[in-house]
């Protein structure tokens, strides 16, 4: 029988199914220091031990501060944690990038960098944004503290089987230098909405997914779970073999694995998905979110919405768009372009990495950040930060007047000290406009990293087609 | 199950407001009840009792995969949400940690069901009963392996 990739994956990690209940073996498990504390607590209360501490891998990076690293950590909450993280992974045999490591970063930047992420494999985290690793043909949950117990313990998760949803992207874009992955799925989000996935798999396929490299295929999985889904997936092709080639942790028969891979990661013609959806990549625009969720969202070029346009027609939607204004502090009918900002966030699990840095740093070259705006730039990881360096990003960014930072979530979640304060408005790249999200108050507008920069030194939101960006 | 009804007009209820993100760095959980739906409703935690339910819109939960979410509601004293739909991540970790009960209901009895409503909610016959209103809702019943593990009293006690 056709099979889609989802459920080749699926099957060949099953321990035991019956009525729809799976216990799955876990191939890769991905710790960070925010979720995992009692987690470990639980193992030691119950004596156990970490079944395959050889398949888990930790890292800093939701609290960590990304100012002077040779400094002390002076939030004394967030140093404990940190310090937890160390004890536990020593205390259980497990590999830690710490704060110093030339490996640290965001989680889901490092992963596929260290080449832990692998096609083909199951890969879980105490962290939603997880589903970023879908991107090489794995397929990755996000999961919570009671499930990381589980798995650290048993190497295995329950789980319901989810249901298959194929969401096509035909046809090329126009400008593909200003019109990104991130602008793709926050269309696709902004039209299937943000449950418009939930209980499912997304699987991106298409031609407009092929062209993509492998970070901005990232940049779309990553945002799989806003759109509620369980997990994103891109059938893995040349670009992610020879992206993983010669990574750290890549197995020593590579070339071995690159044959099956090749033969068997993709879904068969003639499987059935449970939910299709299609989406022609020729008149996507540039996207600025303008609410409080992803979903409430509209192109560059258009107005800020008002609540009967947006809710058309259900109450509960145009209520929401009303509570949403208020937040934002945004009147129905102004331009997007009209829209000031005070500060901007390059950086997330969504966006910094090396490409997206170089892609923010054209606009960015030669121009200086608008005085009315504060810029910061923090790259996904040690290994981009120094990539960067070394072809001279941080320059650029610096000579216009960014921040230029040290690697971790930073800003897209408000753990650490670089969040917004009440009432400022930030064009960040990032993946979360909820309320409160990057500091009590703040207003975020979610972007690509090319609008971002733009934004940064225009003072208000641009259309970066009308940029030289070749 | 009886208590008193919390009810928040609202779709897309996130985890971030449900519990803000500054506050993942406490360890102790009734510190972290204390600051339960703050994003959202500064009260909340003045007006709370031990019992009482949270009904509110679709997809509650969406966004982060905190577990803090959840324990912050339980240790408020949150036996169970009443939601229209719920984000996968929050649903199972209310389940598997044994936090509260994630009920799902349908448009009618989210329409009908006002804030202070004294509920009394039956999951053996799926019978959410409105004392305040005198009438009976269906929930949803849970999925197998959901209505096992909560059995069970969590994913540790649960024997497949």
């Amino acid at each position: 029988m056709a099979k889609t990739l989802f459920e080749k994956i699926w099957d060949s990690h099953i321990v035991v199914e019956e009525n729809g209940r799976s216990l799955l073996y876990v191939d890769r498990h991905l710790v960070h220091e925010v979720t995992s504390p009692q987690a470990f607590d639980g193992l030691r209360l119950n004596g156990r031990t970490v079944r395959r501490a050889d398949l888990t891998f930790a890292t800093m990076d939701h609290n960590v501060p990304t100012s002077d690293r040779s400094l002390p950590i002076l939030d004394q909450t967030s140093s404990t944690q940190i310090k937890a993280l160390e004890r536990n992974c020593k205390e259980f045999g497990i590999t830690l990038f710490d704060i110093h490591s030339p490996n640290q970063g965001i989680v889901h930047v490092i992963g596929p960098e260290l080449g832990i992420t692998l096609p083909g494999t199951t890969i879980v985290c105490g962290d939603s944004h997880t589903s970023t690793h879908g991107a090489f043909g794995a397929l990755a949950f996000g999961i919570g503290t009671s499930d990381v117990e589980h798995v650290l313990a048993t190497q295995c998760i329950m789980m319901e089987k989810p249901k298959t949803f194929e969401i096509n992207i035909q046809g090329k874009r126009k400008n593909p230098h200003a019109v990104t992955a991130k602008d793709i799925i926050l269309s696709i989000i902004r039209k299937i909405g943000t449950a418009g996935g939930t209980g499912t798999v997304i699987e991106y396929r298409g031609e407009t997914i092929s062209e993509l490299t492998m970070e901005q295929r990232m940049t779309i999985c990553n945002m799989s779970i806003e759109a509620g889904a369980r997990a994103g997936l891109i059938a893995p092709d040349e670009k992610t073999f020879q992206y993983l080639r010669g990574r750290k942790y890549v197995p020593q028969n590579y070339d071995e694995c690159v044959n099956l891979w090749r033969e068997n990661l993709k879904s068969d013609s003639g499987a059935r998905f449970d939910k299709s959806f299609t989406l022609g990549a020729e008149n996507i625009a540039p996207q600025v979110s303008w609410g409080t969720n992803p979903a409430m969202t509209t192109d560059v070029t258009g107005t800020v919405p008002f609540p009967d346009e947006y809710g058309k027609g259900n109450p509960e939607e145009e209520k929401g768009a009303e509570k949403a204004l208020q937040y934002m502090n945004l009147k129905s009918g102004t331009a997007i372009t009209d829209i000031t900002i005070d500060r901007v966030f390059i950086g997330s699990c969504t966006n910094s990495r090396l490409g997206d840095l170089m892609e923010a740093a054209k606009v960015v070259k030669g121009k200086k950040v608008s005085s009315q705006v504060r810029a910061m730039v923090v790259p996904g990881s040690q290994l981009v930060k120094k990539n960067a360096e070394e072809i001279g990003l941080d320059k650029i960014f610096k000579d216009a007047g960014f921040e230029w930072r040290e690697s971790g979530c930073s800003m897209c979640l408000g753990m650490n000290p670089d969040i917004l304060a009440a009432g400022e408005r930030c064009a960040s790249t990032s993946n979360r406009n909820f309320e409160g999200r990057q500091g009590t108050g703040g207003r975020t507008h979610l972007v690509s990293p090319v609008m971002a920069a733009a934004a940064a030194i225009n003072g208000h939101f641009v259309d970066v087609r009308e940029l030289d960006l070749n | 199950m009886k208590g008193s009804v919390i009810k928040y007009e609202r779709d897309n209820i996130d985890t971030d407001v449900i519990l803000p993100g500054p506050y993942l760095k406490i360890h102790d959980y009734a510190e972290l009840a204390t600051h339960a739906m703050e994003g959202l409703d500064k009260d909340f935690h003045k007006r709370v009792k031990p019992g009482d339910f949270i009904v509110a819109g679709k997809n509650f939960g969406c966004g982060s995969s905190r577990e803090h979410a959840p324990i912050a509601l339980s240790y408020s004293g949150i036996k169970a949400v009443l939601a229209l739909s719920f984000a996968r991540i929050f649903y199972r970790n209310a389940v598997d940690g044994a936090f509260l009960l994630p009920i799902e209901i349908d448009e009618s009895a989210y329409k009908d069901i006002s804030d202070t409503d004294s509920l009394e909610v039956d999951i053996s016959t799926n019978d959410i009963k409105n004392l305040t209103k005198n009438k009976t809702y269906k929930m949803k019943p849970f999925p197998e392996l959901i209505g096992k593990i909560i059995e069970a009293g969590g994913l540790f006690n649960y024997k497949p």
